[in-house]
């Protein structure tokens, strides 16, 4: 519309404040924070509606990871995507400290797909411990490069040349990394140069471990950040989905849209056929507005033949996920070393046996799953969305769209929370295919907060049954562990799955935290797929996948076991972290093995004062310690939590959480307490404060109403310390949330005596195990 | 829109009795056209602007949509439905051929130009105690600052025999004391126009005084509440279940923004009688108004923040760590106390729901509105609003924060069948 | 045609009453920087200020606020230098930030109220303000640090 006027994003930039009435109508629509050119490069988080910097004058790309240009602006790469961990800034300042470039000139590009890329995942917490070589050697290019040519320049020993803070110098030189740039370089490196380039001594290092601005926190204080709720292009459709009563196997059988027709602005309903399966029995009401497309969503009636999960509820998946346990048959053995537990149990003195649970959990990221896709002027499919697993989504897209490689780009946007919601890119199908049944239209889909929990990729409920053989001297001999729950990578990416020493697939996302680090003889690890979860929903990654469920188990066993031979919780822990064989660990990543997982639990038994009393009535510390989330890649983590439990109630009060965290290298400090903090408080919330279950094949709590996480009135003081290491990085986004279940089941035995095994503790099934 | 609120009323005349021929026989007045009437003193008419707008006249003479005074606003009865007639001056469909005389009978006595019995929607049981001076402003401004419509006036649709309007004079013989309003001597002068007002002109009774079964308001009952479209409009009597007493000052402020720090907000059926009507009257006014109902309502003047009752609900109001445990509660906590919240004292305009008056009544019918369609800009503070949460929460959440808020933070006898009249109300097709 | 003001502007939108507050301004407004968490008022991500108070905007017809002024994240200072936008920046509150624009016009509106309150004050407050990367010990200290800065006095920040 001609008379259509918008604001500027922000109001510093409106020219003035005059009380002009003017008119924004229902069609008002523009290319303001869309990207519809191809190839434009994504989004920078630091610059108004998220534009990325263009390279001014001549630019020198020592690798694909970033770019200087003639100004002296450094603009790295960044193939992560950006959900709060401030990624962009950790790997931006691993390049720039090896670069010896000035944060101030530092931008960040989060990018597209691009074959270049290779595999583009964000999660697994593995962002900066795979980042962390690649990044290195690539500043080290550039660092080396911009010597050479002011050395060349000069007429200097290339040996006299230093580069930091953004400056080159020798004895009566300097320049900017600018004027160098534009002088033009062409240097380039082999990927095997790259390998053997030297790095600095991590003493060198200027940025990593300080503080430094993180680039992607102002514009979340001033509404300036574009998340992908946001995206927007010229003539965009609304859409809202009509979804199914099951996640699998509903077909529409009829479609009444007649009392929508009177709803302004709604245009129609397509019911969606999928060739990628993703989304089944899905129709989409199509809308000028969002709110157009709502309104007549709900007038509109739709009649669905459901599939055969409707009648399938959380019960039933738990007993079907005991009875897989109880068949010996079932699941996949993980390498343990010595797995023949049998003629261990067989001869042992005492056993001692426990069945832990934990129930349904959201995601709940804050911002509703969205979309926004079309056909641009090339012909090539956009999808504009964050997503923290493009390459696992563009597959699943194209085979929807009907195309073949090169012909879909997803476009990076900020991410409103992922917590592993959006390595599952099922949502974006949808809207391809509404836009693909609308002729390439640009069709934007916002879900409503039930829509998001109803097709959730729920992290699933568990079952897990652990047995400890000991000798007649009660010393441990063997240990036998089964777990089961659905496997979200056998639903989605079952390539992953790497075998067990019985020639069977396993999830490691479903399995780890089964093979720890404590030594405890022959030990078998058995990991089984729930297949009735994986029919009746599509399990999803949750922040630490297994070892949230898995560590709680295990923890809370550890403790048990110990009580059971009348040991001290602690000193059987460190007991049994003997670092030997395996668990001896290997460089790089796990240099030191379980003795670092025994410095992190000592260290957070002394910080929090655990096992020294002189506590309150019904109050004590309980601890855990876990190695973060995979064996390959551990961040060790010692847990302490005090727990107060009113027994008139059954209500647990977390007073206080400590964390020891040995990450190896700490590159961001004030960002990984920040992690460590979110994730302990999100073990707390799935502690004590969330969980749902399946009723009806769909997660029965879709909103706030019911569901009902930790908020501010529930938080307890967070006390984070890091292991000063100058060992490889290891992640952070989810190791603090695995340790702190156990540490409030524990703390709750400590405090009065009753010991909880399923997953949320609510005050009900406290009561009811205090009354006996 | 205090319209429909008048609906028990409208159908109330049609049991009178037979045989009041003579009695309710009045001779009409002669047509008088517009242009045989002398120009109007601009003072007057102005006056008379306030006055209309202090009676909310426009509110029950527009339709939704409707131009102003044209009438035809529905008022649904059991019997029928009878339409608010057209007082725009058109000479046709409105009043424009009303002499004077003609329009102070029907203030007083509720009869029509041309004789006709008006049924007793129209106040005119208030009206009658008008001067009239100011009756005759308020003719003034309908007939010069009013635009002539010209718009029918729908018939009624009460069936015949009921639709008889001479049946209506037996229901003013047994209930209406038509007359002036007379001073009392033993008051003052303040006082008397507070009087004078209320029971006249802004005829809060109409609302604020219970009906007998023909629709009359209870003399034995005056100002002692009654339900008006599913709201309740509280008892202005001692009888009032206030935390802390209201005071001249608390009405007055009330009255005169829309909004009290210990009571709470002018909404529903009671928003218009603030901003499209009382607000309108000088200050001089609205303190005599206060002067009166103050007194009636038998409040000493007292600082009500140091008031026990106050101090108890800031101390129930504190956040518990075991806000979960309760529904009403954990919805209230997450829903409702980041607008409700005060700290050690109140905060004018953050309604402190423990003594808020649609707490403490027995009715939890306001409670009830506020929270499905919460309070728009033109309600209660003007500018300031509460959401919605009809689509929000089930009846049976909203009943729980209403229970919690009746139980844990006024301390009150718990209200029964809550979740039933949350159905009620969400159902209710109500015209605020 | 509805009318209100936002951030000092006059607008006129033309939709349908009923029409949620928070998508008149994500939709039609196109300031994005409030956002939809939950619709039912109940996270806090669509808080905004109408007549200064907060208020969740996704409830809230947009017929409701006819006459009244909105202040949405993008105008609560024209610099972004509200204190409280200072104290989140300095303590890096926001994580995944989506929640940030809510809870910090959910502060101010608070601090203006109760320019000096206890850590039970901002609890309760606070707590309609869901966070789900968790940052409630941040915002629970740049509210504090905010309120010393705007009474006046002497942060440790
Ligand atoms: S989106 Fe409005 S409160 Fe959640
Ligand atoms: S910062 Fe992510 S929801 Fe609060």
């Amino acid at each position: 519309m001609a008379d259509t006027l918008r604001f500027p994003p922000n109001k510093r930039a409106l020219p003035d404040l005059s009380r002009r009435g003017f008119l924004v109508s229902l069609c008002a629509a523009g290319a303001v924070f869309g990207f519809p050119k191809q190839g434009a490069a994504a989004m920078d988080p630091a610059a108004p509606g998220g534009l990325p910097p263009e390279a001014a004058g001549a630019s020198y790309e020592p690798a694909i990871w970033y770019w200087i240009d003639s100004k002296g602006i450094v603009n790295v790469n960044i193939i992560r995507a950006e959900m709060g961990q401030h990624v962009g800034t950790a790997i931006a300042r691993i390049l720039a400290d090896e670069l010896g470039a000035n944060w101030d000139d530092v931008r960040i590009t989060h990018v597209d797909t691009d074959p270049k890329w290779g595999l583009m995942v964000t999660g697994g917490s593995w962002s900066v411990w795979q980042s962390w070589p690649v990044y290195r050697q690539a500043g080290a290019a550039g660092r080396i490069a911009l010597a050479e040519k002011a050395a060349a320049l000069w007429g200097v020993d290339v040996a006299t040349v230093t580069v930091a803070n953004g400056t080159v110098t020798a004895p009566g030189h300097s320049a900017g990394f600018g004027e160098l740039v534009a002088a033009g370089i062409t240097r380039a490196f082999t990927e095997d140069e790259l390998k053997a380039l030297p790095l600095k001594p991590a003493p060198e290092l200027t940025l990593v471990g300080k503080d430094v601005t993180a680039l992607d926190i102002a514009n979340k204080t001033t509404g300036a950040t574009i998340y992908g709720i946001d995206a927007q292009v010229e003539g965009m459709v609304h859409a809202v989905p009509l979804m199914p009563p099951t996640r699998y196997g509903s077909v529409i059988t009829a479609i009444d849209d007649s009392a929508a027709k009177s709803v302004k602005g709604y245009q129609q309903t397509l019911t969606l056929e999928d060739p990628s399966e993703t989304v089944q029995g899905w129709a989409m009401v199509i809308a000028d507005s969002h709110w157009a497309a709502v309104k007549a969503a709900k007038a509109i009636k739709v009649t669905w033949t459901a599939g055969p999960a409707a009648t399938v509820d959380e019960a039933q998946i738990q007993d079907y996920g005991r009875k897989l346990i109880a068949d010996e048959s079932t699941g996949a053995i993980l390498d343990t070393g010595n797995s023949d537990v049998d003629p261990v149990f067989a001869k042992a003195a005492d056993v001692f046996e426990a069945e832990y649970t934990t129930a349904s959990v959201l995601h709940f990221q804050l911002e509703p799953l969205n979309a926004l896709a079309f056909r641009n002027a090339e012909g090539v499919w956009e999808i504009h969305s964050g997503n923290q697993w493009q390459s696992l989504a563009l597959p699943w897209l194209q085979t929807a769209l009907g195309v073949g490689d090169g012909e879909v780009v997803m476009r990076s946007y900020m991410l409103g929370g992922g917590f592993g919601r959006r390595l599952n890119g099922d949502y974006a199908v949808p809207v391809a295919l509404a836009s693909k049944m609308l002729d390439g239209k640009p069709v934007k889909m916002v879900m409503s907060r039930e829509a998001d929990a109803a097709f959730d990729s729920l992290r699933a409920p568990s079952v897990q049954h652990l047995k400890m053989a000991f000798d007649a001297d009660k010393a441990v001999i063997a240990m036998d562990s089964a777990v089961t729950a659905g496997w979200p990578t056998k639903v989605m990416i079952p390539g992953f799955m790497p075998k067990g020493t019985n020639g069977e697939p396993y999830d490691p996302f479903a399995a780890d935290g089964i093979d720890h680090w404590y030594d405890v003889g022959a030990q078998r690890a058995r990991a089984i797929s729930n297949d009735l979860a994986e029919s009746t929903f599509r399990p999803g990654w949750l922040r630490s996948v297994s070892p949230g469920w898995i560590n709680f188990a295990v923890e809370s066993f550890m403790d048990e076991a110990a009580r059971h031979i009348g040991a001290d919780p602690l000193a059987f822990r460190l007991d049994h972290f003997r670092a030997t064989g395996r668990n001896a660990g290997e460089a790089p990543n796990a240099t030191g093995g379980a003795t670092r997982q025994a410095n992190v639990l000592r260290r957070v038994a002394e910080l929090s004062g655990y096992g020294k009393g002189g506590l309150p009535d019904d109050t004590a510390i309980g601890i855990a310690t876990t190695y973060g989330q995979s064996r390959s890649m551990p961040t060790w983590v010692g847990g302490a939590a005090q727990v107060h439990v009113d027994r008139a109630s059954g209500r647990v009060e977390v007073q206080k959480i400590w964390l020891v965290v040995d990450c190896g290298t700490v590159v961001d400090p004030d960002g990984a307490k920040a992690q460590c903090e979110g994730a302990a408080l999100w073990g707390l919330s799935m502690a004590l404060f969330e969980g749902t279950e399946i009723a009806a094949g769909l997660p029965r709590d879709r909103n706030l109403d019911s569901y009902t996480p930790l908020r501010m009135i529930d938080t307890p003081e967070v006390v984070v310390e890091f292991v000063e290491s100058t060992e490889v990085p290891t992640g952070l986004g989810e190791p603090g949330t695995t340790v702190v279940a156990p540490a409030i089941a524990n703390a709750i035995f400590e405090a009065v005596g009753v010991r909880m095994r399923h997953l949320p503790i609510t005050p009900a099934e406290v009561l009811a195990a205090l009354a006996g | 829109m205090l319209k429909s609120t008048l609906s028990i009323l409208a159908g109330a005349g049609v049991l009178a009795l037979a045989g009041f021929g003579i009695y309710a026989y009045h001779s009409p007045y002669a047509v008088e056209p517009p242009s045989a009437r002398p120009a109007f003193d601009p003072a007057q008419v102005e006056q008379g602007r306030i006055l209309a707008a202090a009676g909310y006249c426009a509110t029950c003479h527009t339709a939704a949509g409707g131009a102003p005074y044209a009438g035809n606003f529905p008022v649904t009865t059991d019997f029928g439905t009878i339409y608010a007639s057209n007082i725009t001056p058109d000479p046709e469909t409105g009043i424009g051929n009303w002499s004077k005389a003609a329009f102070r009978r029907a203030m007083h006595e509720g009869v029509d130009r041309e004789g006709r019995h008006l049924f007793p929607a129209f106040p005119f049981d208030h009206f009658t105690k008008m001067t009239d001076a100011d009756v005759d402003a308020v003719y003034a401004y309908l007939m010069t600052a009013v635009a002539p419509v010209k718009e029918a006036t729908q018939a009624p649709t009460i069936p015949f025999p009921l639709n008889q309007r001479i049946l209506q004079a037996g229901w003013k013989l047994l209930f209406v004391d038509f007359g002036r309003y007379t001073d009392d001597p033993t008051k003052s002068a303040e006082w008397n126009r507070g009087a004078y007002l209320v029971e006249g002109v802004t005829h809060c009774g109409a609302c604020h005084t219970p009906r007998n079964k023909v629709g009359a308001e209870e003399k034995s009952a005056r100002f002692a509440g009654a339900t008006i479209d599913a709201w309740s409009a509280p008892a202005l009597t001692a009888a009032n279940p206030s935390a802390v007493p209201w005071t001249a000052a608390d009405f007055t402020r009330y009255l005169s923004t829309g909004a009290g720090v210990y009571h709470g907000i002018a909404a529903g059926p009671m928003a218009p009688v603030v901003h499209a009507g009382l607000r309108e009257l000088p200050a001089s006014d609205l303190t005599a108004i206060g002067v009166y109902l103050g007194d009636v309502v038998g409040a000493p003047e007292a600082d009500p923040a140091a008031s026990p009752a106050v101090q108890a609900s800031l101390a129930a109001g504190r956040p518990d760590p075991a806000w979960r445990a309760d529904e009403g509660e954990r919805l209230y906590a997450t829903a409702c106390a980041a607008c409700h919240y005060n700290a050690e004292s109140i905060v004018a305009e953050r309604p402190e729901l423990g003594i808020n008056s649609s707490t403490r009544l027995d009715d939890p019918s306001n409670l009830i509105h506020v929270i499905l369609d919460g309070v728009s800009s033109a309600e209660g503070t003007p500018g300031v609003v509460m959401p919605a949460f009809r689509d929000a929460l089930s009846d049976q959440q909203i009943a729980a924060i209403a229970a919690y808020l009746r139980d844990k933070r006024a301390d009150l006898a718990p209200w029964t069948d809550l979740e039933t009249r949350v159905a009620q109300i969400r159902a209710h097709q109500g015209t605020h | 045609m509805i009318e209100f003001s936002i951030n000092g502007r006059a607008v006129r939108v033309d939709v349908d009453p009923d029409t949620p507050l928070l998508w008149v301004i994500r939709d039609e407004v196109g300031l994005t920087g409030t956002k939809f968490g939950c619709g039912i008022g109940m996270c806090g991500a669509c808080t905004v200020h109408v007549g200064g108070r907060a208020t969740r905007s996704c409830i809230t017809p947009v017929s409701d606020v006819a006459g009244a002024e909105i202040t949405t994240i993008e105008g609560l200072d024209p610099a972004g230098e509200h204190p409280l936008q200072q104290a989140w920046r300095e303590l890096k509150v926001p994580q995944c930030g989506y929640c940030q624009s809510g809870q910090i016009m959910q502060a101010a509106a608070f601090l203006k109220d109760i320019p000096n309150p206890t850590d039970a004050d901002i609890d309760a407050v606070m707590t309609g303000n869901l966070c789900r990367c968790m940052t409630y010990n941040r915002i629970r200290e740049a509210v504090r640090e905010a309120a010393a800065a705007m009474r006046g006095e002497k942060t440790n920040g």
